[in-house]
């Protein structure tokens, strides 16, 4: 099979500038010419003003420690980390939290708006069963599930930054019988290489843990259903599997057309373990992904922060609503 | 390691004067009263008659301290003469005083007495208009006879001007020279003699006189007046107090507050009695809105205009947060007012901006009553004041019969984790709310329209505004109470404590600042700043500034940073505003532009028509005339602690390097980097991501910036920014740029080149000679 004869070069990283095949000076010129244009982009305004509100909220959530100099002139005087200053027994921890406020809405709106939005939600939960038929209803569980949806990728996405922070070297234990799989994505990764940097060694699917697995599977299904496009498109609307006889091969190089589509296998195979997660109803899904963030990587998603150590202090707990 | 003190570079000399501890205390102006008896001729009791024969010769002289009553002293009261300076009583004070025993606490002046006889803490509790805090300290005066043991009553006030006011009504009402018997003492301002035996001061002022006098000797009697507001000063003056009280049986304390939560105060100081006054007011109906609003400024807008379509007459007050929010409300308020009265027929209107940065001119026009019906039989017309939350308690206006509450209000926040002070627009408390809403009722029934729900009010709201000393940074207070011979910072019995991390950041600071040593102990430096009435970093940085040879310019520039905003820039002239500001802008920064805005001020040209010349270059004149003043004031400590006075020509190509060099010894910790792409700058240390305020004269290239102000909007502002370099920062500061306390990044990966560069170039150096 011609997948077995590739299986060498497929092994690369694919961080790997060097592509599997040389690519042409055309392709290069394009890659290159991508690349810059993304460089050159200035990160929208509204970006930036997010990272600094991140970088804001960040900070202040999290308290200066022991080995602060001013705690230490403290603790001269018998001061305790934990303890609270003065001689009444109702004196503040924390110092008070700085809100700014974005907009005009009178007092009451937000929180207004917030539990309308509970209700309505919580509304939804008891009724559901008793009035199956209701067509409101069902649209407005859609709705919260939808969003719940967005928050389980966005978990997943977090839980898979954070494990690969942590475990970069775990990706030499292979197993031979997935190599094939492995080619397979390997060919992949080539194409995705800018947004797979942080996974230097590609791991096969199902090593993955189960809870962000999804994640990567649907990466992997757009990213061939990318390719396809780009192929039918590249070959001026004719299918891949197109054979023009006025082509040689070195038109094929030249229009990247040699890379024909074989990743299917690995997304072809059953995964009974991430077909059982994705069985569980989403707010399931969640809570399982948000205690693994917490107890692998002591991070809290609705602090949207990582503490340092496991007692997680300043998190106000692990729902949603613990931290409205 | 710290080379601060004796550079190696040869620019700097050390400072002249080592020691201002062994001070003699006689030249110290807070001490004076304890050596009176070594200069009789400045008593001024020098013209005509000693204290002893005015004993004598005075309706006081029956009096026995302490057991008199309220019988007695109002037949002194009635005269003929002053029962204190013995001259013959005017008219008008005759017809003051009618209105004065018309007061409610008039009533209750035998209660009081008797109160203040018996035990020495009492919590007296009076509503605004109960005459509390101009007859209270009255009465106080004829029991408790100050002049004759040489001591003094004094009443705190959370405010300047309110101490200013206070003291110039009770000395008409005393019939005494403002300054004499009846005097204030505000920062940078002192209106006292030797003769005044009632003084109104600043909190922060007798906090001040306390740290050289830690038990506060010159006084019989100290009132803390406006308790309830809770301002830093009198948190700790409290705090002080209570331990002075143990130490010093004769001295009485009274602390007034306007009824809100007494019982935590007395609470507080050990179950103290109290007595409480009832207010003049009148009832005030609340009318809350059925939802919540979208957007606060427009529905008050709305509701001002239909107040003034349906409502009879009575004046209307609306609270928003701040000047540029005020000044367009009151613009779309006049608009709208006009075409109601094209249209509807409504009475005339006319609206008044109140906040505290208005010209006082304009703050009295408040006052002026509300214009007359346009025809005979007309609509009665109306007055609307758009004010701040200075009309909640500290001005008085009557007529007032309609308040309009959204609920807001600008406070002060401080965080210790990200070392940002800033004034946000935050919810009022329910005390607040409550307030605001009395001034309904001043001279009659009135109503109060809170632009949010009920529930809003029950559940959004808290009880209390949270007091200062939770919302600030504490570095100078603590310096203070160092200097107040309070050591263990964190057993002192505050009302409420503030966080661990708020002194903890300050103690930081201070030991960065080198004015507390690793032990938390003042250090000489340390001793030395707290006798200047500024925050720690500008006081450090008058102090070295000497080092720099540019102690002159520093010391305008304190000055400066301490007055409010220098540049006018109305919304009708904003372009010929900024075109002024660029006359003087320096290409380094907004500190450098501000000197020059100084020095043209005080040039010939300028100083021929002051007032004009800052009229047409769209500069304060009050606040540089104010300025000036602190300079003033701070020019004499200077010279008393024997800080030299000095400047580096201006000729010299170093002039203004000198003056920058200066300021990082102030301000190293207010220091941002640019960031690499470009427009944003990160704090270092805190790394918050921060722009330049657009007020800023500074051009986008300066790589390294010390700043003043960190301002928290939507946006990270950094305000009044001059340009570094971090050679600077390493040198002046090498304990705070100690490279092994920084996180990686980029600010830690440009000091490391920094530091590289200089040790090649001091190679060089050290191989050519």
């Amino acid at each position: 099979m011609a997948a077995e004869e590739e299986d060498d070069y497929m092994t690369f990283t694919v961080t790997d500038p060097q592509p599997t095949t040389k690519e042409t000076s055309i392709q290069r010129r394009a890659r290159l010419k991508r690349e810059a244009e993304a460089r050159s982009r200035p990160k929208p305004l509204s970006e930036r003003l997010t990272d600094s509100a991140a970088a804001r909220d960040a900070a202040l959530s999290t308290s200066l420690d022991t080995s602060n100099k001013g705690f230490q002139m403290m603790a001269k005087l018998g001061y305790k980390a934990g303890a609270t200053l003065g001689k009444s027994s109702d004196a503040r921890a924390e110092p008070l939290g700085v809100v700014v406020k974005e907009d005009r809405g009178g007092i009451g709106l937000d929180s207004e708006r917030k539990r309308k939005f509970r209700e309505e939600v919580e509304g939804e939960a008891k009724r559901v069963k008793a009035e199956e038929g209701d067509y409101r209803e069902r649209l407005r569980v859609e709705r919260e599930e939808k969003r719940m949806e967005g928050q389980v990728v966005g978990a997943m996405k977090v839980a898979e930054r954070l494990a690969g922070e942590g475990t970069e070297e775990n990706g030499e234990q292979r197993e031979s019988e997935q190599r094939e799989e492995k080619a397979a994505e390997g060919e992949e990764h080539e194409a995705t290489a800018g947004v797979k940097k942080k996974e230097p060694e590609h791991k096969p699917l199902k090593s993955v843990n189960v809870l962000w697995r999804g994640l990567l599977r649907h990466q992997l299904e757009r990213e061939r259903e990318r390719r396809m496009r780009y192929d039918l498109h590249q070959s001026l609307s004719r299918l891949p599997t197109y054979e023009d006889p006025d082509e040689d091969e070195d038109d094929k190089r030249a229009l990247g057309k040699d890379k024909t589509a074989v990743y299917e296998e690995e997304l072809e195979e059953e995964d009974p373990e991430l077909e059982a997660f994705n069985a569980l109803p989403v707010a399931q899904r969640l809570e399982k992904l948000v205690r693994h963030l917490r107890n692998t990587h002591h991070y809290c998603f609705w602090c949207k922060y990582q503490y340092s150590d496991a007692d997680m202090e300043g998190c106000p707990g692990i729902t949603e609503e613990d931290h409205d | 390691m710290d080379r601060r003190p004796n550079g190696e570079d040869g620019s700097r000399v050390k400072r002249q004067k080592t020691s201002a501890t062994d001070m003699d205390p006689k030249a110290n102006p807070y001490l004076a009263h304890m050596y009176q008896d070594d200069a009789p001729s400045s008593n001024g009791y020098a013209n005509g008659y000693s204290s002893n024969s005015r004993q004598k010769t005075s309706a006081l002289a029956k009096f026995s301290r302490h057991a008199s009553t309220s019988v007695l002293a109002q037949a002194a009261e009635d005269g003929p003469n002053n029962p204190f300076t013995g001259q013959q009583l005017s008219q008008q004070y005759f017809n003051i005083l009618k209105t004065r025993r018309n007061l409610p606490v008039h009533v209750q002046r035998d209660e009081f007495l008797q109160m203040y006889q018996k035990s020495q803490i009492l919590v007296f509790v009076g509503e605004t208009g109960s005459g509390k805090t101009t007859q209270i300290p009255q009465f106080i005066l004829f029991d408790d006879l100050p002049h004759f043991q040489n001591k003094m009553v004094a009443c705190t006030q959370p405010r300047r001007v309110a101490a200013m006011s206070v003291a110039q009504r009770v000395a008409q009402e005393m019939d005494v020279p403002l300054g004499e018997e009846v005097g204030y003492s505000i920062r940078f301002e002192d209106k006292t003699s030797s003769k005044t035996m009632l003084k109104y001061m600043t909190d922060g002022m007798l906090l001040r006189e306390a740290m050289n006098d830690h038990d506060l000797t010159r006084y019989s009697t100290i009132i803390l007046d406006e308790a309830h507001e809770r301002t830093l000063a009198t948190d700790i003056l409290m705090g002080l107090l209570k331990e002075v009280a143990l130490r010093r049986p004769d001295l009485k304390i009274v602390i007034m507050s306007a009824t809100l939560d007494a019982q935590k105060f007395q609470r507080y100081f050990n179950d103290a009695p109290l007595l409480a006054v009832p207010g003049r007011t009148h009832p005030v109906e609340i009318f809350y809105t059925p939802e919540p609003e979208r957007d606060y400024v427009e529905a008050a807008l709305r509701t001002v205009l239909q107040i003034h379509a349906t409502e009879p007459e009575g004046d209307i007050l609306l609270f928003l947060t701040g000047e540029e929010e005020i000044e367009d409300a009151c613009r779309k308020i006049s608009l709208e007012a006009d075409e109601l009265i094209r249209e509807a027929d409504a009475g005339p209107m006319k609206v008044y901006p109140l906040y505290g940065t208005l010209p006082p001119a304009q703050q009295q026009r408040i006052f002026e009553p509300a214009p007359p019906p346009r025809t005979k039989d007309g609509r009665p017309g109306r007055k609307v004041i758009v004010s701040t939350n200075i009309a909640e308690t500290s001005l008085t206006i009557d007529g007032i019969v309609y308040v309009v509450d959204p609920g807001f209000s600008k406070q002060k926040v401080y965080n210790p984790r990200i070392r940002v002070e800033s004034l946000l627009v935050s919810p009022i408390s329910k005390a607040s709310a409550q307030q605001r809403a009395g001034r309904a009722g001043r001279t009659r029934p009135g109503k109060c329209f809170r632009l949010y729900t009920e529930a809003a009010f029950k559940k959004e709201l808290i009880e209390q505004t949270y007091p200062e000393i939770l919302r600030s940074n504490l570095a100078s207070t603590v310096l203070e109470l160092k200097k107040l011979g309070i050591d263990d910072l964190v057993h002192f019995d505050l009302m409420d404590p503030p966080a661990p991390e708020t002194l903890m950041r300050a103690l930081e600071e201070l030991n960065y600042l080198a004015c507390l040593d690793d032990e938390g102990e003042l250090t000489h430096l340390g001793r030395l700043a707290s006798e200047f009435p500024l925050d720690p970093a500008l006081a450090v940085m008058l102090i070295s500034s000497p080092e720099f040879y540019c102690s002159n310019e520093i010391l305008s520039l304190t000055a400066l940073l301490s007055v409010p905003q220098l540049f006018v820039r109305p919304a009708s002239a904003r372009k010929r505003a900024d075109e002024m500001k660029d006359l003087f802008a320096h290409p380094d920064g907004d500190h450098l532009t501000m000197l020059n805005v100084y020095h043209a001020f005080k040039a010939p040209e300028a100083q021929n028509n002051p007032k004009q010349w800052c009229h047409d270059h769209f500069l304060s004149y009050r606040a540089l005339q104010q300025a000036d003043n602190v300079r003033l004031q701070l020019k004499r400590i200077m010279e008393r602690e024997e800080l030299e006075l000095m400047s580096t020509p201006f000729e010299d190509k170093k002039y203004y390097e000198n003056i920058r060099r200066a300021l990082v010894s102030g301000f190293f910790m207010q220091v941002a980097k640019r960031d690499g792409s470009g427009k944003t700058y990160v704090t270092v240390k805190d790394e918050q991501n921060v722009l330049l305020h657009p007020s800023t004269v500074l051009g986008q290239d300066s790589e390294w910036v010390v700043y003043n102000e960190f301002v928290l909007t939507t946006k990270n502002y950094i305000r009044t920014v001059t340009a570094v370099k971090p050679e600077w920062l390493l040198d002046i500061a090498p304990t705070y740029y100690d490279l092994d306390t920084f996180k990686k990044g980029e600010v830690k990966t440009a000091l490391t080149r920094t530091v590289e560069k200089m040790r090649r170039r001091e190679a060089i150096k050290g191989g050519r000679k």
